[in-house]
């Protein structure tokens, strides 16, 4: 009987341990049923990059690829669920693995060959993690920048690895309620960072004790974000002439950082302990305005849909067109896996050309990513021209700056030079030379060189 | 000394040999191969995400000596692990000593109630901590009347991470003491009586005595263990504000896996592997010499 006991405890640890290590072949079943008409009768979709899809892919065998995602899984899985209408013998399963260790998990899962996923997005602070991986694009470049201006950009040794399919930046949010409960108009909105203060010094109010009740602007834990391009508006590019070292504690780095810090403690229109999460602190009401970038817009719907709420351009010096407003950052095209089963691959690129091709899929990404659309014939799409971004920043796109696909040691060192100076009381000047030394051994690490120089305006 | 029992049969040597071999195969996978890995990485510019692997000898323990962040995540973890160690030592005993007592009724319930942060995981554990230290609507200023940013004050983040690992940890030892003092002779308490000792007198000169054994590997496995913490830093400040409450394991997760300076964080890392080691021998020591 013992015998027996053991053979059954033996027998139930052996299935567990062969059930842990059957998750790596997730793709190799498929629930797609085979598909034998090549010709739907659908229109070709694209201007340069087309696509018909009058076509098989894998010979109209069913087959199943991975698609990992970090955020906004169900915009992502209604562009697979899209294609696989059109092509009902393949299977996108859209993979949500979190932001946090989602650039640690995906180069060690693409390490797996064939057994990682087929396709997968993107962020380009991360490039240099993930270029060893990828595949390029089947798709001709001179085609794809027709479309897509800003895919020159993304030019390695003639080839497009990934690129933008939206452009996204800063702007000003701010709570209608209580604008007008401040009594303050339509015509109040900024143009310069006098004004600025002026209108967050009347949204900020205080208590008969002296302590602030409503912050006029918020920029708690979101230091960083906002600082790192505030620079072009205060004279100083991001990085040197040789787009190698960075320039966070040069000159206009160091006024864009003070300007900051004297909204809070000059100005009084915001307070380093006034809630944690500049974010969260406009969802409750508590604050007037906060800086964010597009995504902001479907953070709003999703955490806040009752937040009353409008958005501006950037402030600048003098009112005037700026060198640069501010930085922009693309939104990227997802990755193809080289090291994925030829069938596989094949997939992802026809998989790729849909989604650079059509109009459909784009402008659903610009609307419900809060993006600039970088499909040039986007620009003027009857959809997008009221969204948030557009509006607000469309007019002069071309006086933002990218900086490149910039390593994110430059946003994690400025959130640290942030803190240490706001919170820690560090002089402002020990701070930014502390983060930039740091910041250059990283980017000579990674090898990067920026982009500020391909800036239209950058001889200004 | 007990005398060493040749083994009896085949059955035997073979339950030994597997037994041995599972351990020593575990051993080189899971210990041995990973630290000769790290030794090799920290001579290395090394990152395993995309593959890069070159030899830069001895740069990243040159930059390790020269890197304020590191110094100063090594004095955190000094003030981090006597502080923490402390009070854990102090609660746990005391708290032991309590549930002791003749007097101490439901002494089981007690027991449950202390030990139960103990076996609550960690990282829920610091994330209703988190909550808890919100100057908006955390618990800790609206019961006290405070207005204090606990986890973004410079001042305050690296205690308020103090105060919540003693209230997580101090359980365990409780359970320690709590068998020291049930293990220790009977013979000596009746002795003191019949002295005369009065109860400060029993404690300082009998219980506190006998009980060093446990103390000392109390203190020694909560350092050991210190040495390595990490998880609370990570969930409730991410090392800020600044890097006001880097600890050193911290730094290595931090060069690691957000700015993916394997090399370097292995040179850290070999460095409290040093010390950790230095720390198991000194128990090693002296639970040798409390044993002779």
């Amino acid at each position: 009987m013992k015998r027996f006991f053991s053979f059954c405890l033996a027998l139930v640890l052996v299935l567990s341990l062969a059930g842990c290590s059957g998750g790596g072949k997730g793709s190799g079943t498929s629930q797609g049923v085979q598909d034998t008409q090549a010709d739907k009768g659908l229109e070709v979709m694209g201007d340069n990059v087309t696509y018909d899809p009058n076509h098989l892919v894998n010979d109209g065998e069913p087959i199943t690829i991975d698609w990992w995602v970090w955020a906004t899984e169900d915009m992502f899985r209604s562009i697979a669920e899209a294609y696989q209408e059109i092509h009902p013998n393949v299977t996108i399963n859209v993979i949500n693995n979190p932001w946090d260790g989602f650039f640690t998990k995906l180069p060690l899962a693409l390490q797996r060959e064939e057994e990682g996923p087929t396709l997968f997005n993107v962020h380009n602070s991360y490039e240099h993690l993930l270029l060893n991986y990828m595949e390029p694009y089947d798709i001709d470049t001179d085609e794809l920048i027709s479309d897509y201006p800003s895919a020159s950009t993304h030019l390695m040794d003639g080839n497009v690895y990934y690129m933008d399919y939206g452009l996204s930046t800063g702007m000003f949010y701010y709570n209608k309620d209580l604008w007008a409960e401040a009594g303050l108009t339509d015509d109040d909105i900024p143009k310069t960072w006098d004004e600025f203060i002026d209108v967050a010094q009347k949204l900020t109010k205080f208590d008969e004790d002296g302590n602030m009740v409503q912050a006029g602007y918020n920029y708690n834990n979101y230091f960083n974000s906002t600082v790192i391009g505030l620079n072009y508006q205060f004279g100083d590019n991001l990085f040197s002439a040789d787009g190698k070292t960075s320039l966070v504690s040069g000159d206009g780095m160091k006024e864009a950082t003070s300007f900051l810090i004297d909204l809070y403690e000059k100005y009084h229109v915001g307070d380093k302990d006034f809630g944690t999460n500049y974010d969260q602190s406009f969802y409750q009401g508590q604050s007037a305005m906060v800086f964010a970038w597009g995504f902001f817009v479907g953070n709003l719907a999703t955490n806040a849909p009752d937040i009353n709420y409008g958005t501006f351009e950037i402030p600048t010096q003098d009112g005037e067109t700026p060198y640069a407003y501010y930085r922009y950052n693309g939104e990227s095209t997802p990755g193809i896996n080289k090291n994925a089963t030829d069938a596989q691959k094949e997939v992802a690129q026809d998989f790729i050309r849909f989604f650079l091709a059509s109009d459909d899929v784009q402008i659903k990404l610009s609307q419900d990513g809060g993006l600039i659309p970088a499909k040039s014939a986007l620009m003027d799409a009857p959809e997008l021209k009221d969204t948030p971004i557009v509006k607000t920043v469309g007019p002069h796109i071309d006086r933002y700056i990218w900086p490149g696909a910039m390593p994110s040691t430059v946003e994690n060192n400025m959130k640290i030079a942030g803190e240490d100076i706001l919170y820690n009381g560090k002089d402002t000047d020990d701070a930014l030379k502390t983060a930039a030394d740091t910041i250059d051994i990283d980017l000579a690490n990674a090898d990067f060189t920026s982009s500020e120089s391909l800036y239209a305006y950058y001889k200004e | 000394m007990f005398k060493r029992r040749p083994l009896q049969s085949k059955s035997e040597i073979w339950m030994r040999n597997i037994a041995m071999g599972f351990l020593i195969i575990y051993m080189t996978i899971f210990l041995i191969i990973p630290v000769i890995i790290v030794i090799a990485g920290s001579f290395h510019q090394w990152n395993p995400l995309n593959q890069t692997y070159n030899w830069i000898g001895l740069d990243n323990y040159i930059r390790m000596f020269s890197y304020p962040t590191f110094w100063q995540s090594m004095g955190n973890t000094v003030i981090f692990c006597v502080v923490v160690v402390f009070f854990r030592v102090l609660l746990g005993l005391a708290i032991a000593y309590a549930l002791n007592s003749k007097l101490m009724k439901h002494k089981t319930l007690f027991r449950t109630i202390f030990y139960m942060p103990t076996v609550t995981p960690l990282v829920a554990v610091a994330y209703v901590w988190k909550i808890m230290y919100n100057p908006q609507f955390g618990l800790i200023d609206n019961i006290f009347g405070l207005d204090i940013n606990w986890l973004f004050d410079s001042k305050f983040a690296l205690p308020a991470l103090m105060v919540m690992t003693i209230w997580k940890d101090f359980g365990y030892a409780v359970i320690l003491f709590l068998s020291g003092l049930l293990s220790l002779p009977s013979d000596c308490y009746e002795s003191a009586s019949i002295d005369g000792a009065n109860a400060w007198q029993t404690f300082r000169y009998i219980t506190l005595p006998l009980l060093k054994p446990t103390m000392l590997f109390v203190v020694v496995t909560s350092i050991i263990s210190y040495l390595q913490a990490y998880v609370p830093v990570l969930v409730m400040t991410t090392g800020g504000p600044g890097t006001s409450t880097y600890l050193s394991s911290y730094l290595v997760y931090d060069q690691a896996f957000k700015q993916y300076n394997f090399g370097f964080a292995s040179a850290i890392s070999l460095f409290i592997l040093v010390l950790t080691a230095i720390f198991t021998v000194i128990s090693f020591k002296v639970t040798g010499a409390n044993e002779s």
